[in-house]
């Protein structure tokens, strides 16, 4: 588990992360997001004991963050990918491997075995012979993906995992982590990436210097919408959007061309009502649907955009 | 600190210079450019021209002894001449201690403790003489070098300091790669992410740094050595290296200077984001050494065994006080936080 306790970090007069409370269950995959700036990679550096907090503290696996020995013991439980791969260019993929499995203690006959089956699951067994520095960058990351698994981390942290990849390499990335979230390890997830956050994360993070909200994204979406029903007529009329709004259970009506957004406390309840009225008033129902609220609708929501 | 991460650091540093050209070209050829080039340029003319300083051979029988005695004119050979006063004498093949010779001609002798007035002196070795208004030529002096061997001994210790300086330029070289290229690639994130302490991962770094330095340059101190023995050893009439003095400087004094500038460069690298820059700013270290050599060519101090232990101890006690400001340089927080 992952808990943190008004994690605090300043740089100079400047407040990066700000009283962070949070927690992570074990076999969860969370994502933070939000936008440059917003502390999403101090607060990473904080959880890998990287950096310092200025103010409170966080336990990663029960180990306290802000003690020395307990952060030694922190670093050999987590996998980080950082934002940039920072491979070392002129050694081979596999030396890079090697290098990182020794630096977290993978005993000498796991550690081929180890490195063999990651390369081979990222396609890259063909190529680990080669100089890193002649890779592409989705190559690289998949490299950078294998250095953080190549000790079998209990907490992998992930900045930016697909970011300035094509779509391709995006894909065989997701994908990757998706099974990774199936072996259950927890992973935490900085991403600009509102799709790929949908995808991945139980649960999202919206950061801010502090954390906007937490949830699931049905939740977030929840928290400031409610139920939308859209009802597509053949042809509007007018008057029903008065005698929709009178309905129980709805909170709000809104007509877009022959289409109706009708806010609504319980969709099961009210839905037939909704219908019933309509045919009523002599309309004839094309379909009918729930509005599902992204991500990105909460996100600009909350960080101040229209929507 | 764990060892065995120190080397694993260590070693990988290592194979990333195998594959780096400019720090391959550094530490092949300027110890070869010191060690073998330099030497030969410089010592080859006074093989070839200097001349031998060995004293000559003087054919000797003796046939009589003369002590306490006053000589006026004649001409004496094989003669041991001992507390005597000599005028106008003409003597080959003799020994004087002790004695006064005026105007006397003396040739193939040897003279100790003797005074010559007015006279001449050719092919003999002496010993403690001294001349008045006598002239000499091709003369020998016991027991003390000449000209040409005091000169070629300094510049022995000339070029010796190369072996100092060495340590101190290849890892100006080495560290701007290793530490500002590690920061400009970004790879010591996830280094600094590994269940490592900051003392580890700088003692592995400086380790990769120190160990491949210090190899090449004392590898190159043995063709050096053997080089200079067979030029020098002609006119100096033996082999001078090598001497206590210089065992001293160079397996004492030049690890520390390597020590130096390792840890200065660390401190250097973190505040730069270009190699050259890195580069430019860390020689600033070889500045204590240039200085070393400047005042050695001046001749303020001799560098005998005792300077150089001192040398050693000084440079050992700043060493101490750089290394601590190395440390707080290079700790997670500063390389993320503030390395620029």
């Amino acid at each position: 588990m992952i808990e943190t306790h008004g994690l605090t970090r300043r740089f100079g007069d400047t407040i990066a992360v700000d009283s962070l409370d949070l927690k992570i269950r074990d076999g969860e995959v969370f994502g933070f997001i939000g936008p440059n700036g917003a502390g999403k990679t101090t607060t990473v550096r904080m959880l890998c004991c990287l950096i310092a907090p200025t103010a409170g503290t966080a336990y990663v696996h029960g180990l306290d963050i802000t003690r020395p020995e307990e952060a030694l013991m922190i670093r050999g439980k987590i996998g980080l990918l950082p934002e940039v791969p920072g491979l070392y260019e002129t050694l081979s993929a596999y030396r890079n491997l090697d290098f990182y499995a020794q630096m977290y203690d993978v005993p000498k006959g796991v550690r081929a075995e180890r490195i063999e089956s990651l390369l081979k699951t990222l396609s890259m067994w063909d190529r680990r012979d080669d100089p890193v520095g002649k890779f592409s960058k989705g190559m690289k990351q998949k490299i950078a993906i294998a250095r953080a698994l190549v000790h079998e981390p209990d907490y992998l942290f992930l900045d930016e995992p697909t970011s300035g990849l094509d779509p391709e390499a995006s894909l065989t990335v997701r994908n990757y982590l998706l099974d990774l979230k199936k072996e259950g390890r927890t992973i935490f997830i900085n991403t600009h990436n509102l799709d790929e956050a949908t995808r991945l994360c139980d649960r999202v993070g919206v950061m801010k210097t502090g954390l906007l909200a937490v949830g699931t994204p049905d939740e977030l979406a929840d928290m400031f919408w409610g139920h939308t029903t859209v009802v597509r007529l053949r042809r509007a009329v007018p008057g029903m959007a008065e005698v929709l709004r009178s309905l129980p259970g709805v909170t709000g009506v809104r007509q877009e061309g022959d289409a109706f957004l009708v806010e609504v406390t319980s969709p099961d309840d009210t839905n037939p009502l909704i219908v019933r009225a309509l045919v009523e008033q002599g309309g004839e129902v094309l379909s009918m649907g729930e509005l599902k609220r992204g991500l990105e609708d909460v996100y600009l929501r909350l960080l101040g955009g229209k929507r | 600190m764990r060892l065995d991460r120190i080397w694993i650091v260590a070693r990988k540093d290592m194979s990333e210079f195998r594959t780096n050209k400019y720090i391959m070209y550094s530490l092949v050829l300027m110890p070869l450019l010191m060690a073998l080039v330099l030497p030969l340029i410089y010592l080859t003319p006074f093989t070839m021209f200097a001349e031998p300083s060995d004293p000559f051979e003087i054919d000797f029988e003796e046939a009589g002894i003369m002590i306490g005695k006053d000589v006026q004119g004649g001409s004496y050979n094989n003669i041991t001449f001992v507390n005597c006063t000599l005028v106008d004498v003409v003597a080959v093949n003799c020994h004087f201690e002790g004695c006064e010779l005026s105007n006397s001609l003396v040739r193939t002798s040897v003279l100790a403790n003797t005074t010559l007035r007015d006279g001449a002196i050719m092919r003999s070795n002496v010993l403690n003489v001294t001349f008045e208004n006598a002239v000499a030529s091709d003369v020998r002096t016991l027991g003390e070098d000449g000209e040409q061997e005091v000169f070629l001994k300094q510049f022995i210790n000339f070029l010796l300091l190369f072996f100092v300086l060495i340590p101190a330029i290849l890892p100006t070289v080495i560290a701007s790669y290793t530490f500002v290229g590690e920061k400009l690639n970004r790879s010591l994130e996830p280094l600094l992410a590994t269940p490592t302490t900051d003392a580890e991962l700088l003692a592995g770094k400086s380790l990769s740094i120190f160990l491949p330095t210090m190899l090449v340059t004392w590898l190159s101190f043995i063709p050096f050595v053997l080089l200079v023995n067979f030029l020098s050893a002609p006119v100096i009439g033996y082999a001078p290296l090598p001497d206590a003095t210089w065992l001293i400087g160079v397996f004492l004094l030049a690890p520390l200077f390597c020590i130096m500038a390792i840890a200065l460069n660390v401190v250097v690298s973190s505040r730069v984001t270009d190699v050259r820059a890195a580069q430019q700013l860390g020689s600033l270290v070889v500045l204590p050494v240039v200085i070393l050599f400047a005042v050695s060519l001046s001749g303020l101090f001799a560098l005998g065994p005792l300077t150089m232990l001192l040398l050693t101890a000084a440079v050992a006690l700043v060493d101490l006080g750089i290394m601590s400001l190395t440390l707080k340089t290079f700790r997670r927080e500063e390389i993320l936080v503030r390395w620029k």
